[in-house]
């Protein structure tokens, strides 16, 4: 047996007669390379997160829970900044040790969090920079923001697992959230409901998103018009619209910008719990709406029929229509259902948050919530986790500006894309979408 | 069931694909259909199977007339058909793939996929006609072969009582082959007709009850096995004479061109392929390597094209180490025939014309600085269509368009009208007529004449042979014997391929537990 030396610096061993393990030695020193590397850039950050404890021990850093809804019970959390360094730093040096010490077998993946949630604390504490948060808050700000991102990256996933690039999700939230203050205004105004005009101002949304969900389907399906080009149409047709609707209508005659708003929820019994049932169970419906959408397009995108052949459309419509599944009916239906949860998401803007229609309030949520899809490669649940990472950069950006955090608000609100860059590029490792999204499929 | 065809016509811009074809398919017979490239075979069928709809003519099953208006309907009503460029979710597992279209389905919606009843019938289907395969892998993992026995499973999970095979054998082992027969003929005796489209006449004359030709659209005439022969088989699909050997003279190798040194190379999945592999090839001969499919000769021919990254090794090509970049191969005076035709060897969405030059296009005399020179690739386009009989209406039709084997002669064309050093050619005349292949043998050895190393990469016994002056075996990654073409038997080179070394050879490899034993060599 010899050994020889590729110019790649790797040892090859090489044998002129038989040794069948050879190359997985081979392969196995490679993936053992690795596996040093990653465990050492764990430490590395372990060390710099000593190094940064190690001057911060004097800054407090204190986060505050509410017990309950009501009563001013609350308890601190009262630390240092320090020792939120610390704790990040043995998190990290910890990952880093067990990834050296069980080599290339270790599942590093899902370790990631272990290093990178107390980061995330640590930098949010350090930014404070010696006030108290109110964390209750922050926590239901990021459920509560990530709402409207995890209904639209829903109304994403259905079209791309369709096969079809759904641009337009932002032009079609906007149009919702437009159409839902106007019918419910004026509904609110004849009938003095809440819940009714509430109701009815939804459904119009949904019915007119729907309806531009449609449209873009037959554009793309019927002429063929680029998907993405069909769908950058909408979005420029519903800011002009709703702008023009704005400033001659809502703008001049204020009753019909004066919508139901929509209230959180108290869940029974489930909001009485100390500290969760603040943080979890007294949000607004639409959050609960969000999930259990989600565990439903879950359930019918994996495990069902209908999902089964949605799947196959988007990944090789050819297969699915020469087993006779009418792959153009079901990129119709996807297109339809994808817009009327966008006229879901839409109407949440002013109902639940903003009480009023502002122009172009979507404000680029539908392009978030195609980040979101992809972040969380094209699962429900994957993008309601980025989602949700994407709701707490906002709130925690909100809180700081109230608080007079002297970061400027532009970089911290820059933060979540950045993760979606680097997540997308390279931690998540080979995400791949539907592979015939935004063809046109030619039925013979 | 008794499937008649009348009068059928179709006509696509600038081609009639089927003129006036009339054709019967009698319960339990296997019914070969044979013809050149671009006949209209695959037309034909997907007339049938309702993927089209024929301009004039009928279809009768069992006597009466019916119109199919999307596959769904021929499902329905009995057919099957396992498509020539096959149609499965690469992302799906096996089971998915099978029960797309027709899912059992519980629950209280009556909505559920019910994986476990699907799985069970497919290994029912699967253990009934030795189709082996493993219900739970994901499609895109799986060799050729396998995906061929899902395609078959998807039809018989159907209860098709006719099957359409589409040129099944062109991307099979010659063990698969015999594999295959056998299911046909299990199929057969329980009453399944089955139309089978072939290119390879002695398949045709060994299975078939009747055979059919078409030309041109038309068809020629209908025989038996019995009454026909092969050379007359050839010249009813040609329309002249076919010599179906390749004449060659001998080779005058001259200085090594292609030097391969203890090669390691990995698949997508990470498992290593090639395995120390070494091979040299010379100017002015032809090295071609036999195996069955999956040994590693396609990580071997990525590897030395530049289009993947080998783990350890060398390769050299005129002395220069190859790098991962398949434009520095191809400049380096390499043509490359690479064995999936439209994944990696054309753009199916662009023009004829435009998958030419898609090798030279940003060189003169095809581009001027920035600009493409649209009548220079015009030219050279209408050229290499003539001189390859490409059958097209014209050079500016999408490649997508083309019949599967005038979609090979285009790469050929393309691969072979430039001067090179080393032609790397695997499965070249995959899907290709006789008379097609006859004319690719001989610009082989043509570019051999020239004095190009060529290396060609077959499943092919017959092609192995008639091309090779020097005829490797690959197995599990690693070339097991180099023998002369001229004193090897193909008994001897099916036993190499299938892993075990004739009596007298060192037992270095058999110890490594290799006991699959090849009965037939072709
Ligand atoms: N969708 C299409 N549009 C235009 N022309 C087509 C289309 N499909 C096939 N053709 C043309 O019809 C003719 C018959 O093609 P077909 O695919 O039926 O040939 P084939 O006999 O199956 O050949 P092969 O053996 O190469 O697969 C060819 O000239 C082809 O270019
Ligand atoms: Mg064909």
């Amino acid at each position: 047996m010899t050994t020889t030396a590729a110019p790649g610096g790797e040892g090859v061993s090489a044998t002129t007669t038989s040794a069948r393990p050879h190359h997985e030695g081979l392969a196995a020193r490679r993936a053992l390379r690795n596996a040093r590397i990653r465990g050492a850039v764990f430490l590395a950050i372990g060390v710099y997160a000593f190094y940064l404890a190690s001057s911060a021990f004097s800054t407090p850093a204190s986060f505050l829970f509410r017990f309950f809804n009501t009563g001013q019970e609350r308890f601190e959390i009262a630390t240092s900044v320090g020792l939120l360094w610390l704790v990040s730093g043995l998190a990290s040096a910890l990952v880093g040790g067990l990834q050296l010490w069980r080599g290339a077998a270790f599942r590093w993946r899902p370790w990631l969090f272990v290093v990178i949630a107390p980061i995330v604390v640590a930098v949010f504490g350090a930014l404070l920079d010696g006030t108290t948060a109110n964390f209750t808050n922050v926590l239901r700000g990021s459920l509560e923001l990530a709402t409207p991102l995890t209904l639209g990256a829903m109304a994403g996933i259905l079209s791309e697992r369709s096969g079809m690039l759904n641009i337009a999700l932002n032009g079609k939230m906007l149009v919702g959230a437009c159409v839902s203050v106007i019918v419910g205004s004026v509904v609110l105004r004849f009938t003095g409901n809440v819940i009714v005009s509430t109701t009815i101002a939804i459904a119009a949304a949904m019915a007119v998103s729907g309806v531009l969900g449609l449209l873009l389907a037959w554009l793309g399906i019927r002429y063929k018009v680029d998907q993405i080009i069909a769908g950058t149409v909408i979005n420029i047709g519903a800011l002009g619209i709703t702008n023009f609707l704005f400033l001659r209508v809502l703008g001049r005659n204020p009753e019909f910008n004066t919508p139901p708003t929509v209230a959180a929820m108290q869940l029974p019994i489930l909001s009485d719990l100390p500290v969760v049932g603040p943080i979890l169970f007294s949000l607004r419906p639409y959050v609960y709406i969000a999930l259990v959408m989600m565990v439903v397009l879950t359930y019918f995108i994996y495990r069902t029929r209908w999902g089964l052949r949605l799947r196959a459309s988007g990944e090789k419509p050819a297969a699915a229509g020469t087993v006779g599944i009418n792959v153009i009916r079901i990129r119709y239906q996807a297109l339809l259902l994808a817009g009327l949860i966008c006229g879901l998401a839409g109407s949440y803007l002013p109902l639940a948050t903003a009480g009023s229609f502002q122009m172009d309030m979507v404000a680029g949520k539908g392009f978030i919530a195609l980040a979101a899809m992809i972040f969380g490669a094209w699962h429900p649940i994957g993008a309601f986790g980025a989602a949700l990472v994407f709701g707490f950069a906002d709130s925690a950006q909100a809180l700081l500006s109230v608080l007079g955090v002297a970061v400027p608000p532009q970089l911290l609100n820059s933060v979540p894309y950045v993760i979606t860059i680097v997540v997308v590029a390279g931690v998540v490792g080979r995400v791949r979408g539907p592979a015939s999204a935004g063809q046109p499929y030619e039925q013979g | 069931m008794r499937l008649e065809l009348r009068g059928i016509t179709k006509r696509f811009p600038g081609v009639i694909a089927n003129r006036d074809i009339n054709l019967v398919v009698e319960p339990g017979e296997i019914h070969a259909l044979l013809g050149e490239n671009g006949a209209g075979k695959t037309t034909l069928m997907n007339v049938l199977f309702g993927l089209y709809k024929p301009d004039e003519g009928e279809i009768l099953i069992d006597g009466k007339s019916v119109s199919f208006h999307d596959p769904g309907d021929a499902i329905a009503a009995g057919i099957g058909m396992v498509h020539q460029h096959f149609m499965l979710v690469p992302v799906f597992t096996v089971t998915e793939n099978v029960m797309l279209g027709v899912e059992s389905v519980r629950g209280p919606l009556g909505q559920q996929l019910d994986r476990p009843a699907a799985r069970r019938r497919i290994i029912e289907i699967s253990e009934a006609h030795n189709l082996r395969v493993d219900p739970d892998a994901r499609v895109e993992d799986l060799p050729v072969g396998v995906r061929q026995r899902v395609e078959i499973i998807k039809t018989l999970y159907r209860r098709s009582d006719l099957l359409v095979l589409d040129e099944p054998t062109s991307v099979l082992t010659p063990q698969e082959d015999e594999e295959l027969f056998e299911i046909m003929r299990s199929l057969k005796a329980s009453g399944t007709s089955i139309v089978f489209i072939t290119h390879k006449l002695n398949e045709a004359m060994g299975i078939a009850d009747r055979i059919t030709v078409l030309r041109a659209g038309r068809v020629i005439g209908t025989t038996t096995p019995e009454e026909a022969s092969l050379e007359k088989l050839a010249e009813m699909m040609v329309g002249r004479r076919v010599s179906l050997v390749v004449e060659k003279k001998p080779a005058k190798p001259g200085a090594t061109v292609l030097e391969v040194d203890d090669l390691v190379v990995r698949d997508d999945r990470g498992h290593v392929t090639v395995d120390g592999l070494d091979l040299q090839v010379r100017a002015g001969e032809i090295v071609a390597i036999a195996g069955v499919q999956g040994n590693g000769q396609t990580e071997l021919v990525e590897a030395i094209t530049g289009l993947r990254q080998p783990v350890g090794g060398t390769i050299r090509i005129q002395g220069k180490p190859v790098r991962h970049a398949p434009r520095a191969v191809l400049e380096a005076g390499v043509a490359h025939v690479p064995e999936d035709r439209l994944e990696d060897g054309c753009v199916p969405a662009f023009t004829i014309a435009e998958n030419l030059v898609l090798n030279t296009y940003y060189r003169k005399p095809f581009a001027n600085g920035p600009q493409l020179d649209r009548d220079a690739i015009e030219r050279e386009a209408t050229r290499l269509v003539q001189d390859f009989d490409i059958r097209t209406p014209s050079a500016f039709n999408p490649v997508s368009n083309l019949s599967g084997g005038n979609q090979q002669k285009v790469i050929v064309a393309r691969e072979f009208s430039r001067p090179v050093h080393l032609l790397v050619a695997a499965q070249p005349t995959r899907g290709l007529d006789v008379g097609s292949i006859e004319y690719i043998h001989r610009r082989i050895v043509g570019k051999r004449d020239e004095g190009a190393a060529v290396l060609v990469v077959s499943t092919e016994l017959d092609e192995v042979f008639a091309l090779a002056d020097r005829l490797a075996v690959m197995y599990q990654g690693k070339i097991v014997d180099v023998l002369d073409p001229a004193q090897a038997t193909t008994q001897q080179v099916g036993l190499l391929m299938g892993g075990s070394r004739p009596v007298g050879i060192v037992e270095a490899e058999a110890a490594g537990g290799l006991t699959h034993v090849v009965t037939s060599g072709g």
